[in-house]
């Protein structure tokens, strides 16, 4: 069987079995940057990055396709490729900064913000030539669609792809709750970034997100190691006992787990939680609520701070933590390899204390020295080992299948259920092979 | 020799003691260089101003090495199923500021860290910072930041102190 022919991929996945090759099969990864990857909306930056006129930012759409959001002089954020119009060179290199207009480094054609081409030295070299500098085909091209909401930009390379807010649907309300976690009602990014290289194929950290079932495994040492050492503590040691308590969450339970729920959308976003989550336990800042409530008012304070998801992905670039106010961003570099970014938001209005609850939370999760995410990525690299095997050609996701209701723009789950799983491998059967998200 | 150098010595004793505990990967004995407010941070950018308002690798206190060290010899923390063998070399060591009445100071130094891991051999290396003070039986090391060169990269899991 020719593994990528439309049939060959199509047998790939199945409703509750995949195929492991869409694992570990380097031309499945090439159809996926070009078939996901080149027709998703791709998450690229926030707003709040370039605030300034001539303020640019630089990252990949995937791993080799460079580009860079700037906001032009009109204060208009754009998204254009990441190369020169003349010899191909990548005009900026460095990952963020400020121009007055983009010159390249090999012969010196410069464009201005909006990508317009500005000037090349020695022009008259071209004259009468055929070649008209004034040609836009001469200008930065822009990506096919860009487009922000509530300052989060993605872009993508498909000029058919659907409206960004059609494609992000109801789970645009978890970016609705993140900024609204601001009393301003805006967030900006803030406190740099870490960047975790994974030995692992990219779905398998979009796909671990919301496995409700392996935190009592996988995050088992760390919360025996914690709960030890809160017993140590002598009962005046409320200081020890606060920070050490932010930890066992991570080993939630699964009857925890189950009444969180999962909620799943087309084109492969879903989310845990809603009304409880493993975040919900912790307490609120007093500063912050008391700023909540004079910007809200009481009801309307409860009913954001009460939506609680625990992961949101919007499939396949980005997920985000509403509660936390954190996000990772994943580049997928080979079949077997991925970068993954944390970046956290400040609450535009909330006491300085919100930022580095999110940035602690940040440093003891995500981190490439935290005691949490080495033993997840442990896991992934093992799959990524294992899955070479031929013992099975198979991988499950049966659980509740059969039980999850769909309530016509969303389906809904046990929190335990793989239906995470299940929505986004609809997805990739929708970009991969055409069929409905 | 004069008190300068004598405070130079006890410092150069004690960075050269504190590498060869996590060249053995012996993180009780580790702690006990610390004094009980010490603090170990590892920046995730060039010049990082704090550690709070910024995102670090690492920022423990005593309860996350407290933590940290009875997960690492936890039988089920997979990540921990590999040995991780550690070689450290320290150079350079000077004292940048002393306070003579108090005995305490702050040392810096360069480092390259070999370590092997995963089957894999890597190497880290930067520039240490160390602010010592007096204990009861001597120096300890009340805060330490580690300064990888390239610290704002992508980076695998790092599962032990450097």
């Amino acid at each position: 069987m020719l593994i990528t022919t439309e049939s060959g991929i199509s047998h790939l996945v199945e409703p509750c079995r995949l195929h492991r090759r869409v694992y570990t099969d380097p031309a499945i990864f090439e159809l996926e940057m070009e078939r996901i990857w080149g027709r998703a909306w791709i998450f690229i930056g926030h707003e709040s990055q370039v605030p300034r006129p001539g303020d640019y930012f630089t990252t990949n759409i995937n791993h080799r396709i460079p580009v860079v959001m700037v906001r032009d002089r009109d204060g208009l954020v754009r998204v254009l490729h990441n190369r020169c119009a003349h010899k191909g060179a990548k005009l900026v290199d460095k990952r963020s900064g400020n121009v007055r207009a983009f010159r390249c480094c090999y012969h010196g054609w410069t464009f201005g913000t909006d990508g317009k081409l500005l000037k090349i030295p020695n022009e008259k070299g071209y004259d009468g030539t055929g070649m008209d500098p004034k040609d836009p085909q001469w200008n930065l091209r822009p990506v096919a669609q860009h487009a922000s909401y509530r300052g989060f930009v993605f872009a993508t390379l498909d000029e058919k792809a659907p409206d960004l807010v059609t494609w992000l649907g109801g789970a645009a309300a978890c970016f609705d709750n993140l900024c609204d976690r601001a009393p301003e009602g805006e967030v900006e990014v803030a406190g740099g970034v870490l960047r975790y290289d994974h030995a692992c194929n990219w779905k398998m950290f979009l796909e671990n997100l919301n496995d409700t079932h392996h935190p009592q495994t996988t995050h088992q040492s760390v919360v025996d190691a914690a709960l030890d050492y809160i017993s140590t503590l002598p009962p005046d040691a409320a200081k020890q006992r606060e920070e050490a308590e932010i930890i066992p969450p991570f080993g939630g339970s699964y009857e925890n787990f189950e009444k969180s729920g999962i909620t799943g959308f087309a084109y492969g976003h879903h989310y845990d939680g809603g009304k409880t989550s493993i975040h919900s336990g912790y307490s609120v800042n007093p500063v912050y609520r008391d700023a909540m409530v004079n910007a809200y008012g009481e009801e309307r304070t409860q009913e954001i701070l009460s939506f609680n998801t625990h992961n949101t992905c919007y499939y396949p670039s980005l997920t985000i933590k509403t509660a936390i106010q954190n996000i990772r961003v994943v580049r997928p570099i080979a079949v077997d390899r991925c970068v993954v970014e944390t970046w956290s938001f400040r609450l535009k209005g909330a006491p300085p204390g919100m930022l580095q609850r999110t940035l602690l939370y940040s440093r003891l999760i995500n981190s490439v020295g935290s005691m949490v995410g080495p033993d997840d990525l442990e896991a992934y690299m093992r799959m990524q080992q294992g899955l070479q095997s031929p013992a099975s050609e198979w991988v499950e996701m049966y659980r509740e299948f059969g039980r999850d209701t769909d309530m016509g723009d969303r389906i809904v789950g046990t929190g335990t259920s793989d239906l995470d799983m299940r929505t986004q491998y609809r997805a990739w059967r929708h970009y991969m092979l055409g069929e409905v998200a | 020799m004069n008190t300068g150098d004598a405070l130079l010595k006890q410092a150069e004793a004690l960075l050269y003691r504190e590498a060869d505990c996590l060249d053995r990967a012996d993180l009780p004995a580790w702690m006990e260089l610390y004094s009980e407010d010490g603090t170990y941070w590892m920046p995730a950018a060039p010049e990082q101003e704090d550690p709070l308002n910024h995102i670090s690798h690492f920022y423990d206190d005593r309860v996350m090495m407290e933590i940290r060290r009875r997960n690492f010899v936890h039988p089920r923390a997979a990540s921990k199923d590999h040995t991780v063998r550690c070689s450290h070399l320290i150079g350079n060591i000077r004292i940048t500021a002393e306070d003579a009445v108090a005995g305490s100071c702050t040392v810096h130094s360069n480092f390259h860290a070999m370590l092997y891991y995963r089957e894999e051999k890597r190497l880290y290396g930067g520039r240490y910072e160390h602010v010592l003070k007096q204990g009861a039986s001597g120096l300890l090391i009340q805060r330490k930041r580690v300064d990888l060169i390239d610290c704002d990269a992508a980076h695998k899991s790092l599962i032990i102190y450097l």
